[in-house]
């Protein structure tokens, strides 16, 4: 083996990179990326003192102080009231270094100067034209940024969403630990580790990250699902392993290959046998819906209360919805896509089911339904959202769910609190 | 009118019982089948010639250490982490564990150093315990964009001489330049695929594929560039990546003299790009006077492209005798020899004598140069080599110092730029989750087939 130097890193921002300076890891990445909070009550406003002065430094290089004829066009994605605002610094700062501008017939020079991009980075450049043929090209750099865009819906009865998380990494799951008026204390599965984060000072600290052992390759399509317990913090379900935490801080993790079915409920003792090499479950249900054991291969389920019993509905992969009582079994063609989960409310009949929307669009939806029988009818108006729902678990207490969709243009896994709400 | 929350829900509720249950999740099981018009004849990583089509052919069986996302963000993939000693001249890759080559044999890296000695043989590659170390005579900062290039797959001989890899899909039959069958690698370390298998035959014209596709016989097809508008306005679905195939004449010598400049500048400013665009190519692409896209470098809008006749006519004045020269294209691309022709028309508007040809010597060459990377600096490079252009100099890593590398490859006037071409497929509507990186990289290992509308 060589012994390499610390601080030779290539690239610190990638994700796998081997950590170079004392006390950052990649397990920091996430909370960095993640003053999440913060960014959807404050405007996201940027700094463009450093670029504007930079690219002033360099077209004051060229021509000298004097008068110059200055134009900006915007040709990248920055909307007008940036590029204005850019347009006026770049003037600011070219006055101060002694280049002033002034209208054509006056100057001495042309610049033309260009907002442009390209993949990661602001590229402005200017073109600058003295005489009749000298002509040269000066330009400067600065990273991109982009903004996380929420939309809050408003319906009838509708379905609040709320920003829990954001990371790179595939987000499985988000259990919430402790909260306040506000969410105060999380963990968040990825097919790797448990992370445990907690909201102090005003921003979101990493506490603990719990690795995942596994022996085998994850499936495509990943799946996982967080479930607090009593005498312990949280069990883990993921295909073909189950693990266990502890109970005591600091939290171990004790992982084992298990094919243990998953709990579809909290507050209805049924559980599934989950596919170890799919993303689906296998059908099998333990302990049973009454006389039932069993269904058809199916993505998800919602359990529904009924006075005296309880009906489940389940996302087969057959692309219909199975209805199951404990008695019979009913099958239907819904428009709905393959994730369920079920919510108590203190709106309409109590509870609904959450579902996902149909299709392959790139932005996907999720409704809230009712059953008066056993037809559903929409209960609110999609709430959409950024990308394709991942996940969509409903939390310990039934009265909310997680979703989680990957955001089509960031790539980020973004997970969400939902909640139903009365009235508009 | 806004509906009242009443109204809505009885509206839904008439929407919902007609319409059905569209699945959302990846279903497993399937074959996809598939054409392309590049007739491949071995299925080695770092054989010539390169193109989109090839990598994407390529990346179904083989991988490299690390990857490029769709913003050119370097990714872990068959390294897990890398790390450079002081001066970027000495490189260390950690290898993932637990992979497998298609045979089952694992990946060592012992393997890893041996196909990267192959593909490389200016490195110095030396495994060691669970790494391998790069070392090269230059500091390259961009060693690993370099290593993400499919040419730079991990490879392996079998036991019966196979070219084997650690991918997604294994071969099942192969039948150079003609047929290509893959199998789901079953335990692939990242999940295996949806599709049980891909059928893609090889060296089939886009039209062929095209009506294969209507007849659904195929389920995904390459489009050229000058019929993807109108495969999509005749109602197939049809995904677009960015421009990634640069089209430019190619001188095949050094400039001798000033009065041979002159010239080239004149051809340049003679050629009406826009026209081009407009007829031959159906409003697809863009014109271009870089090598690089603007999309990659943020600045190729600088490098005029525009027809300017008078001063291609007064250039070409400066030079009273100016030889007949001959532009070559590639017969079998029927869009090239359709530029080609409009290039000579444009070039006798100016006054310059050229005519085409198809074969034998050239002065110049009509060529098709992908964009080899999402690293601007690497892909410039690569572009240069492929091109057997003077490779540029790189002073540092900013904008300013790619546009002074590109800047010197064009004043060298060796090539002149025509137009970046994207690259298109039209898709079967029961093919999910196609996902198309910007600069055309299929990721057939998340696609899924699901019931046809």
């Amino acid at each position: 083996m060589i012994r390499l130097q610390r601080g030779a890193v290539y690239n610190s921002l990638i994700a796998e990179m081997r950590p170079f300076l004392p006390g950052f890891s990649r397990r920091s990445l996430p909370s960095l990326l993640l003053l999440w909070f913060s960014l959807i009550s404050a405007s996201f406003a940027t700094d463009w003192l450093s670029p504007e002065q930079e690219l002033a430094r360099k077209i004051a290089a060229a021509t000298g102080p004097g008068a110059v004829a200055l134009d900006v066009v915007n040709r990248s994605s920055l909307d007008k009231k940036d590029a204005d605002e850019i347009s006026h610094g770049l003037r600011t700062q070219l006055e101060a270094l002694g280049v002033r501008t002034v209208k054509p017939q006056q100057a001495a020079a042309t610049v033309e100067v260009s907002l442009s991009e390209n993949l990661q980075s602001y590229v402005w450049l200017a073109e600058i034209h003295q005489g009749s043929n000298d002509f040269s090209v000066v330009m400067i750099s600065t990273p991109r940024l982009s903004a996380p865009a929420f939309v809050v819906e408003a319906a009838p009865l509708s379905i609040r969403k709320i920003p829990l998380w954001v990371q790179e990494e595939r987000i499985l799951d988000v259990a919430v630990l402790e909260e306040t008026t506000t969410v105060s204390h999380i963990a968040v599965l990825d097919p790797e580790k448990v992370a445990l984060y907690r909201f102090s000072n005003g921003r979101w600290q990493q506490e603990q990250a719990l690795s995942i052992s596994h022996a085998r390759s994850w499936p495509r399509d990943m799946r996982g699902r967080l479930v607090l317990r009593q005498d312990h913090l949280l069990d883990v379900y993921l295909p073909g392993v189950f693990c266990q935490s502890s109970g005591d801080v600091p939290l171990s993790l004790s992982c084992r290959e298990s094919d243990d079915p998953w709990p579809l409920s909290s507050l209805v003792p049924l559980a599934g046998f989950f596919a170890p090499t799919r993303n689906f479950f296998t059908g099998v249900l333990s302990p049973g819906i009454g006389k039932q054991a069993s269904t058809a291969k199916f993505y998800s389920a919602a359990p529904l209360p009924r006075p005296n019993y309880t009906l489940w509905i389940f996302a087969g992969i057959d692309g219909q919805a199975h209805l199951l009582d404990g008695v019979t079994e009913q099958t239907a063609h819904l428009n709905w896509g393959s994730d369920l989960a079920s919510v108590t409310s203190s709106c309409g009949s109590g509870s609904q089911v959450l579902a996902t929307r149909a299709g392959d669009e790139s932005r996907d939806a999720v409704r809230a339904y009712e059953f008066p029988d056993r037809e559903p009818v929409a209960a609110s108006e999609p709430v959409e959202f950024g990308g394709g729902i991942t996940a969509l678990w409903t939390e310990a207490k039934g009265g909310t769910a997680i979703a989680v969709s990957r955001n089509a243009e960031t790539g980020n896994y973004e997970a969400f609190r939902l909640a139903v709400a009365c009235g508009q | 009118m806004r509906l009242s929350g009443w109204q809505w829900l009885a509206v839904s509720s008439i929407v919902l019982s007609a319409m059905a249950w569209a699945e959302t999740r990846p279903q497993y099981g399937a074959t996809l089948r598939t054409a392309t018009n590049i007739a491949l004849v071995s299925l080695d990583p770092a054989a010539q010639p390169d193109s989109v089509a090839k990598r994407n052919l390529i990346r179904l069986m083989f991988e490299t250490l690390v990857t490029m996302d769709d913003r050119g963000k370097l990714r872990p993939a068959l390294a897990t982490s890398w790390q450079a000693a002081p001066g970027n001249q000495r490189w260390q890759f950690w290898i993932r564990r637990g992979v497998k080559f298609h045979d089952g044999s694992p990946l060592t890296p012992e393997a890893v150093a041996a196909a990267l000695r192959a593909a490389n043989p200016d490195w110095n590659v030396s495994p060691a315990a669970d790494s391998v170390i790069i070392e090269q005579n230059v500091s390259d900062s961009d060693l690993p964009a370099w290593l993400a290039r499919p040419r730079n797959a991990i490879t392996k001989r079998s036991e019966g001489g196979t070219l084997i890899g650690t991918g997604p899909f294994h071969t099942r039959d192969w039948q150079p330049g003609k047929k290509l069958a893959l199998a789901a690698n079953e335990s692939y370390w990242g999940g295996r695929p949806y599709l049980d298998a891909i059928e893609i035959e090889l060296g089939k014209a886009s039209r062929d594929q095209l009506l294969g596709l209507d007849l659904g016989k195929a389920d995904v097809a390459e489009v050229d560039p000058e019929q993807a508008h109108r495969a999509s306005t005749e109602g197939r679905h049809v995904m677009t990546s960015a421009p990634v195939e640069l089209m430019a004449l190619m001188f095949t010598r050094d400039r001798q003299t000033a009065a041979e400049g002159k010239l080239r500048e004149a051809l340049a400013l003679s050629i009406d790009r826009s026209s081009i665009r407009n007829v031959m190519l159906q409003g697809a692409g863009e014109p271009s006077g870089g090598i690089l896209p603007n999309w990659i470098s943020g600045y190729g809008f600088v490098f005029g492209n525009g027809q300017n006749l008078d001063r291609a006519r007064e250039l070409r004045s400066e030079v009273p005798r100016a030889p007949a020269q001959t532009l070559a294209y590639d017969a079998a691309d029927p869009l090239a020899r359709v530029i080609a022709e409009r290039v000579v028309l444009n070039a006798r508007d100016a006054g310059i004598s050229l005519q085409t040809t198809t074969s034998g010597a050239s002065d110049l060459r009509l060529v098709r140069l992908p964009l080899a990377s999402l690293n601007p600096r690497v892909a410039l490079v690569a572009i240069a080599a492929a091109a057997n252009l003077t490779a540029p100099k790189f002073t540092g890593t900013s904008a300013e110092d790619l546009y002074q590398g590109e800047s010197g490859i064009l004043r060298a006037q060796r090539i002149i730029s025509l137009f970046q071409l994207p690259v298109s497929y039209a898709l079967s509507p029961a093919v999910k989750d196609w996902n198309q990186d910007r600069d055309g990289s299929e990721h057939l290992e998340d696609v899924w087939m699901g019931s046809k509308p």
